[in-house]
C-alpha cells in the first residue's frame, strides 16, 4: 500500500488534486495526507472556491436576431469561398497541364523539338495561305518551301 | 427522436460541399466560441465579429483538422481562443489601453448575508468579482490565458491541451496554476478566499 505524502503538498499539486487532473497513485497520496493535514486541506478548500467564483463569470447569450444574421453573413462569405475555390481549381488544373508538359520536355528535348517543328510549319502554312502572303511578301513560299526542306 | 450527428460526420459532409452541415455546426457550437472569444476581447460588439471571423476561418481550414490529434471541439475552441488573442491585441493597441493594476481596484468591505437572496451589496460584489477576472485574464501570458479559459469554460482535459499547444503536460499545468494562483490574489482583496 502507498505511503501519505509525509510532505506538505505544493499548491500546484491540491490544484491539480482538485481538479482531478493527476494520476491516479498522486490522486491516492494526496487524499491520504489530506485527511492528517488542515494546512493542506485548507489551501485546496481555498482553491475549489477560486474556481467556484472563477466559473460563475458568464457569458449572457445574444439574440436570436443577432445569431441569424451572423449566420446569413458566414454562410455568404462561405459560398464566395466556395465560389473561389472552383475557379482556383480550374486554373490549377490548367497550370498543372502546363507544368507536366514542361517537365516532358525538360525530360525529352529533342522529341519535344520535333513536335515544335511541325507545329510550327503547320502554323507557317496555313498563315501563309490563309492571309494570301505570297502577295505582300513574294518569296514566302519558297522561303517556307526550304525551311520544310531543312524540317 | 433522431440523435444529432456527430461533429466528425458533419465536417466529412461539409468537405463534400454540403452547406446545410455547415450551418448545423455553426447552430451547434456558437454560444461557446462566442463566450471564448468575449472572455478574451471582453467586448461584446468586437467579441461578435471576432465569433464570424473565427467560424470563417473554421470553413477555410477545415481540412487541416486531424482527427487523431484531437477532438473537433478542442480543435475549434483553441482557433477561437487564437483568434481572440490576435484581436485583442489589435484592439490593445488600438486603445492603447495600459497592462491593467490589481490595485487600482477598490475593496468593498462586507460580505452579503446569508439568506439566499443577493444583498445589493452582493451584486455589487459580484460585479466586482467578476471585473477583477476579468483584468486578471487581460493581463495573464498568452498561453495562460487560453489553459484558463479552455479548462475552466470549455472543460477541456489539460492532456488534450498540452497536446493541441505541442508542448508538455508539465508546463500546461503550471500555466494553469499560475493563472489561478493570480485570480486568488485578485479576488483576496474582495473579501473571497484567503
Amino acid at each position: 500500500m502507498r505511503q501519505p505524502v509525509s510532505r506538505h503538498c505544493t499548491e500546484e499539486e491540491l490544484l491539480m488534486h482538485f481538479l482531478y487532473e493527476e494520476t491516479p497513485n498522486t490522486a491516492r497520496e494526496i487524499s491520504s495526507h489530506l485527511l492528517e493535514c488542515g494546512e493542506c486541506d485548507a489551501i485546496l478548500k481555498d482553491y475549489a472556491d477560486v474556481v467556484r467564483r472563477i466559473q460563475a463569470w458568464s457569458v449572457p447569450d445574444l439574440a436570436d436576431d443577432v445569431w441569424r444574421t451572423q449566420k446569413a453573413a458566414v454562410l455568404a462569405q462561405v459560398r464566395q469561398d466556395q465560389a473561389i475555390g472552383k475557379n482556383r481549381g480550374l486554373v490549377s488544373a490548367f497550370l498543372k497541364s502546363l507544368q507536366s508538359t514542361w517537365s516532358y520536355a525538360l525530360e525529352h528535348p529533342l522529341p519535344t523539338l520535333g513536335y515544335v517543328a511541325i507545329a510550327i510549319t503547320f502554323a507557317m502554312e496555313q498563315t501563309i495561305s490563309t492571309f494570301r502572303l505570297d502577295r505582300i511578301l513574294p518569296g514566302a513560299s519558297d522561303i517556307f518551301a526550304i525551311l520544310k526542306q531543312i524540317l | 427522436m433522431i440523435a444529432p450527428q456527430p461533429d466528425e460526420d458533419l465536417v466529412t459532409r461539409i468537405l463534400g460541399g454540403e452547406e446545410d452541415a455547415f450551418s448545423q455546426l455553426y447552430d451547434r457550437h456558437r454560444q461557446r466560441v462566442y463566450s471564448t472569444v468575449y472572455r478574451i476581447i471582453q467586448d461584446a460588439g468586437e467579441a461578435q465579429d471576432a465569433t464570424q471571423e473565427v467560424f470563417v476561418k473554421l470553413y477555410r481550414s477545415l481540412s487541416d483538422w486531424n482527427p487523431s490529434k484531437a477532438k473537433f471541439s478542442t480543435w475549434l475552441y483553441r482557433l477561437a481562443a487564437n483568434h481572440a488573442i490576435d484581436c485583442w491585441r489589435v484592439r490593445r493597441r488600438r486603445l492603447e489601453l495600459p497592462p491593467s493594476s490589481a490595485s487600482e481596484w477598490e475593496v468593498l468591505g462586507e460580505r452579503p448575508t446569508g439568506d439566499g437572496s443577493p444583498s445589493p451589496l452582493g451584486v455589487l460584489e459580484g460585479k466586482e468579482v467578476v471585473g477583477r477576472i476579468r483584468r486578471c485574464v487581460e493581463d495573464l501570458p498568452d498561453l495562460q490565458k487560453k489553459v484558463f479559459l479552455l479548462r475552466y469554460f470549455q472543460d477541456l482535459k489539460l492532456e488534450e491541451i498540452a497536446e493541441m499547444e505541442d508542448c508538455s503536460l508539465g508546463t500546461v499545468k503550471t500555466s494553469l496554476f499560475r493563472a489561478t494562483r493570480a485570480m486568488r490574489r485578485a479576488l483576496r482583496r474582495t473579501g473571497g478566499p484567503r
